[in-house]
């Protein structure tokens, strides 16, 4: 009766897994490029961030889709409901930016300045600029990071030019810092998660995604 | 006693998801917006992660062929073949994900069922439904009234709330009809045990005498005289029996199983399809989408496959006392029953709250 009860429990445990695998696995459904302004204030402090998000062609598609007339570029006049719709959201979670400075998340104000439109190569860009709620010294060095944390939204910074740096102090450089190979660890927080059920972390997007490192002198 | 305590326990599970499910409804009037959104989101109650970083990849890297693939079509109508064999693997990739009513079709076959070839016939069919609805959804909208992404975000929308809705509605009538049948196993255990153990229809008499009750292959080392004394024992108390346990289903019940979990679209298909037809290729989209769906239906049908193997093995382990069995069988299946219901819950909760 004891092995039985155990093998029961084995059983269970199989199906269980089988179940758990299945209910949670997000994968990106949209890729975009990111590249980045972070512009400082006239006595040298964190002032915006500004970014160009530039989308995969499929979403483009999705997008651009019954705006404009056959042949014609949906112009920002078009994209006007849709950018506003799409910045009110971004407001809600956080833009998908995460901007440290001295260890801390910096709040974001207000946005006002943001646009959509669509490139002679039909690509759509999201143009929106993110004022901090009060200016932050940079400190010795700062992070910024673009990611979905749902990992719907695949966010990589561009090749060429990922990031510019606007009237910084003197002496300040940024650099990218590509997300690890999921090495030690993550493989087996994965297998776990695939056993217990549980999402290897909520914020698993952070971990695939590259972030900018600001040094200042 | 234990058992009385259990019955109340699984009330209390049952009415705390009634009660749930009442909270939620208020909130149903409107669908939580992320930002770039296609479709009617990805479900999975906002959970997120991967099973391994390579499956991640080779989704993504799958995504990104099939779009060169339908490009490639301009030139070379044989790229047809390549696009259907990618939407077949990215299917049965994809299929792992969230939303995709596996675990809604899974849960429902172990509450219900165990012949084997029903539950992957409904995973394929809830699989194809699916395509169906994505082509019927931009079909309609796009190729029809040029709808924008935000029509046609609002259709899949509905399309989910109905869909996350039918899983609740499914989920709740399980609960209700395998928690009334785990409640009758457990009386007929405890009747059976009270004559075993000589209760009221025995007052008086010696214990030994109770074994006797039949077709128990666990009880069955006793003397063959003693066989005789319980006749009145035999009618209720192992009327369940092994053999039985795949009763109750009906392809009425199956089928409105199949639609809930079917009719919501996948924002990868709507992607491929909208993609494909702004390239005036919307034939070749459809065509992805059904590999895409195949691809879905085998790792749904695998999960299928799976339930139903896991509730036999279960069942032939627990294997020895009648009416112990049939207690095990209708456990098992009320559990899957709650596990529909809780899907459907978080489906529906995952698209209201954003946060």
């Amino acid at each position: 009766m004891k092995r039985a009860g155990r093998r029961f429990a084995a059983a269970f445990a199989a199906l269980a897994a089988c179940l758990a695998a299945t209910a949670a696995l997000a994968h990106p459904h949209v890729w975009v490029t990111v590249r980045s302004q972070i512009a400082f204030s006239r006595d040298g402090k964190v002032a915006s961030v500004a970014h160009d998000w530039v989308f995969d062609e499929m979403y483009s598609s999705f997008a651009t889709q019954g705006l404009a007339e056959p042949g014609q570029l949906v112009t920002r006049d078009i994209f006007a409901p849709l950018a506003q719709e799409n910045a009110g959201n971004l407001a809600q979670i956080g833009y998908f930016t995460t901007l440290k400075i001295n260890g801390k998340s910096v709040d974001f104000g207000p946005v006002t300045d943001y646009w959509m439109e669509e490139r002679p190569d039909h690509l759509v860009t999201f143009h929106v600029v993110l004022p901090l709620k009060s200016p932050v010294a940079p400190g010795r060095y700062f992070s910024l990071l673009v990611a979905d944390p749902e990992y719907f939204i695949d966010f990589e910074f561009d090749d060429t030019d990922p990031i510019a740096l606007v009237s910084a102090p003197a002496g300040c450089s940024a650099s990218i810092a590509k997300p690890k190979p999921l090495e030690g660890e993550d493989p087996k927080t994965l297998s776990e998660s695939f056993f217990t059920g549980l999402a290897p972390g909520m914020n698993f997007g952070f971990k695939m995604a590259s972030r900018v490192i600001v040094a200042c002198p | 006693m234990t058992r009385p305590s259990l019955i109340r326990r699984l009330s209390f599970g049952l009415a705390s998801a009634l009660f749930a499910l009442m909270a939620a409804a208020p909130a149903l009037a409107q669908f939580a917006r992320r930002p770039f959104e296609v479709g009617g989101g990805e479900g999975g109650g906002g959970a997120s992660g991967g099973l391994t970083g390579w499956l991640l990849a080779e989704q993504s890297q799958l995504t990104h062929v099939m779009v060169a693939q339908v490009k490639a079509l301009h030139g070379d109508p044989a790229a047809l073949w390549g696009l259907v064999g990618l939407g077949f693997a990215y299917g049965v990739f994809h299929a792992a994900g969230p939303g995709h009513g596996k675990a809604v079709i899974a849960s429902y076959m172990m509450a219900n069922d165990r012949a084997l070839r029903r539950g992957v016939v409904l995973a394929f069919l809830a699989a194809m439904l699916q395509g169906l609805a994505a082509v019927a959804l931009v079909g309609g909208a796009a190729l029809i009234f040029n709808a924008t992404a935000a029509q046609m975000n609002r259709a899949a929308d509905l399309m989910a709330l109905a869909s996350y809705l039918g899983i609740i509605a499914i989920g709740a009538w399980l609960a209700w009809t395998k928690g009334r049948a785990l409640v009758a196993a457990l009386r007929a255990l405890r009747r059976r045990r009270a004559a075993i153990a000589g209760g009221t229809l025995y007052e008086g008499a010696p214990w030994r005498a109770a074994p006797a009750a039949n077709g128990a292959t666990a009880f069955r080392a006793h003397a063959p005289g003693e066989e005789a004394i319980d006749p009145a024992d035999c009618g209720h108390a192992h009327a369940v029996d092994a053999a039985a346990l795949g009763q109750g289903f009906s392809w009425r019940a199956a089928a409105a199983t199949v639609v809930a979990a079917g009719s919501r679209p996948c924002s990868g298909a709507i992607l491929m399809l909208v993609f494909a037809f702004a390239q005036g290729l919307f034939a070749a989209g459809v065509a992805a989408t059904f590999a895409m769906s195949l691809g879905t239906a085998v790792t749904t049908g695998a999960l299928a496959w799976a339930a139903v193997f896991a509730k036999a093995l279960a069942m032939r382990f627990a294997a020895g006392e009648d009416s112990r069995v049939a207690l095990a069988a209708r456990g098992v299946e009320f559990a899957a029953a709650l596990l529909v219901l809780a899907f459907g819950l978080a489906l529906l909760m995952g698209a209201q709250g954003a946060a």
